[in-house]
């Protein structure tokens, strides 16, 4: 609750703050704008002033009472300095309190202005008839006196109207955008590795707190599918450890349990011995799994023919278990012999193609096997095709779990491990491998390389 | 001298293997190849205007289809003189006519296999085949359904009579 309360508060004072600065530099800037006109207005009329009561004073013109001339301002106050030998500005300057400045910027540049703190001055050289006068007319500042308090009382109050109002909406803001966000931690802190099932709610709106929602749960859904697997891997795993190591136990248990003849020993001693084996084949295998999922290791890459690795397959493959026949299928063999190369590691990709042809062999009861080599220019296609006893529809997307071994395979001995391991070593090769089955039909596999390209490094 | 041939296609890996049983059976010729589909393209000026055959392809052909395409172009790279799609888009005897004159096609592969197609725009246009003045060859292709890999590039590397 304080944490959100702390984020409601941070999204308030985020909003009011940078609000807060825009509006009062605006306020300055209204007001310093509408003072300097209005002193500029009133220095005008001050001038207009100052050369209209020269001309009554010091001409004695009595002008007529003309609509545009000034009428006399509220407080205003006249000077007439006459310019000659006695004027003497010192005097003057304590006289109507204005600097000495003034009076030398007048006699020079015919005109001079001068704030003070309640009145404005103004003065102009005026010729008249009888010799040049400095003419002072000063009169109250009128903006100052009557207008200024009134303008920042208005400002203030705008101010302070905004100020509640834009608290309001952030407020109203802050909760209403930080509600779903609140809603989706209190719902991911709910998911825990026990309840890996449960999902955030997602509605049909398309907008970023929903695809943050559906991110998650995307990434919820691997990290479950990971769970799942390393759970199986384990289970499996021990299981397929131990089978070999119970009947060892239980063998030499047997044998202990009284003296037995020669014979009989060094028949046990066989079986023993073959269960070893075939612990040893479990962990080499598991091991070499565990060697091509580890991205650290460098392998040694190099230029591979394929067609020429699958008759090495191929030979290999039927040198080990003569029962089976494998067809070598060169129809789609492109004519440039670049575009079999692939840039890859020969072992690898041996153990990887026998485990997949010897598969094919294996769950077709050693029919014909068809493999099928193709090129694009960017990429080798291989496809391995048999008639076996194919991969239930439901079971295939755990074909690449280590140790799973889909329900329908009861019959034939294996591991589990070949396949995961192939799908390794294809993507240490950046290629793809891609399984398609239906069940007591037959099962094709399709292994796409990239090409070996001589630019490359 | 140098052939053109046509072909016509429905961006079925399928109707790829016409070509390939073709291709198969006259291993000694040089062929320039037109694969053709037929596309109602439609009288609005504005589609006509922005009508591309390039966007139009990759519409059509998914990724598995240009993929096979392309393993047959490398496989019988000394007997294709050069390979294209292109669109049939008339809708009479006449425009068939004048395509055939204007691709200057001397022989017409067609088959036992039924076109299927994916949009309503397409068209079957072998009615039109037997009326062109130009030579026309029926090959058999054998026609395996619900196999593993349908769909997939794979299909092109079976589905055919040589194998066994």
């Amino acid at each position: 609750m304080i944490t959100t309360l702390k984020k409601q508060s941070r999204t308030v004072l985020l909003l009011l703050i940078p609000f807060l600065i825009v509006i009062f530099l605006f306020s300055i800037f209204i007001y310093f704008s509408v003072s300097n006109y209005s002193e500029k207005n009133f220095f005008k009329l001050l001038e207009a002033r100052a050369y209209k009561v020269a001309k009554e004073r010091l001409d004695e013109k009595i002008t007529k009472s003309d609509p545009n001339s000034p009428e006399k301002l509220p407080h205003e106050k006249d000077f007439f300095i006459p310019i000659d030998n006695t004027l003497d500005i010192k005097e003057q300057v304590q006289k109507i309190g204005i600097p000495a400045s003034f009076f030398e910027l007048v006699i020079n540049n015919k005109s001079a202005e001068f704030v003070s703190k309640k009145y404005l001055y103004k003065g102009i050289r005026y010729q008249s008839t009888s010799g040049d006068y400095i003419v002072i007319t000063a009169a109250e500042n009128y903006f100052q006196i009557n207008q200024a308090d009134n303008l920042i009382r208005t400002l203030l109050f705008a101010i302070l109207a905004s100020l509640i109002l834009i608290l309001y909406i952030a407020l109203y803001f802050s909760k209403n955008i930080f509600k779903p966000i609140s809603e989706i931690t209190e719902q991911v802190k709910e998911i825990s590795s026990e309840n890996l099932h449960l999902r955030l709610n997602d509605s049909n709106r398309s907008d970023e707190l929903n695809d943050l929602a559906r991110t998650f749960n995307n990434m919820l859904d691997r990290i479950e599918t990971s769970f799942e697997t390393q759970n199986n891997f384990i289970s499996n795993a021990s299981h397929e450890l131990r089978t070999p190591l119970t009947a060892i136990i239980g063998v030499a248990d047997v044998v202990l349990t009284k003296p037995r003849t020669n014979e009989e020993y060094v028949e046990t001693l066989k079986i023993i011995l073959q269960e070893a084996d075939k612990l040893d084949n479990k962990t080499k295998a598991l091991l070499f799994l565990a060697q091509t999922g580890f991205n650290g290791k460098v392998q040694k890459f190099d230029k591979v023919r394929i067609d020429q690795l699958l008759w090495d397959v191929k030979e290999n493959l039927e040198s080990l278990n003569p029962k089976s026949k494998i067809y070598l299928d060169m129809d789609l063999l492109p004519e440039n012999p670049m575009k079999l190369k692939v840039n890859g590691n020969t072992q690898l990709l041996h153990l990887a193609l026998s485990n997949i042809i010897s598969n094919g062999c294996k769950y077709s009861n050693f029919e014909m096997v068809t493999v099928s080599i193709g090129a694009s220019d960017d990429f080798v296609y291989i496809v391995i095709k048999d008639n076996g006893i194919g991969i239930p529809e439901n079971e295939i997307k755990y074909i690449y779990d280590p140790f799973f071994r889909a329900t329908n395979t009861k019959n034939f001995e294996g591991y589990g491990i070949g396949l995961p391991l192939t799908r390794n070593i294809i993507r240490m090769h950046k290629g793809t491998l891609l399984v398609t089955s239906i069940e007591n039909k037959g099962t094709t596999v399709q292994i796409t390389l990239p090409i070996w390209q001589i630019n490359k490094d | 001298m140098k052939k053109t041939i046509l072909i016509p296609t429905d961006f079925t890996i399928q109707s790829l293997n016409i070509l390939k049983t073709f291709l198969n059976q006259n291993p000694n010729n040089h062929y320039n190849i037109v694969l053709v589909h037929g596309l109602n393209i439609g009288d609005s000026i504005r589609d006509l205007l922005f009508f591309s055959k390039n966007k139009q392809i990759q519409e059509l052909a998914n990724e598995a289809f240009i993929e096979a395409f392309e393993v047959i172009k490398n496989k019988f790279d000394s007997q294709i003189n050069s390979l294209k799609i292109d669109f049939f888009t008339g809708s009479n005897q006449a425009a068939f006519n004048n395509f055939i004159e204007g691709y200057q096609i001397n022989q017409i592969i067609n088959s036992n296999y039924q076109l299927t197609f994916s949009t309503r725009k397409s068209f079957d246009f072998t009615r039109y085949f037997n009326k062109a003045k130009v030579e026309i060859t029926t090959i058999e292709i054998t026609n395996h359904v619900n196999i593993p890999e349908k769909g997939n590039l794979a299909e092109v590397f079976f589905n055919q009579i040589s194998v066994g």
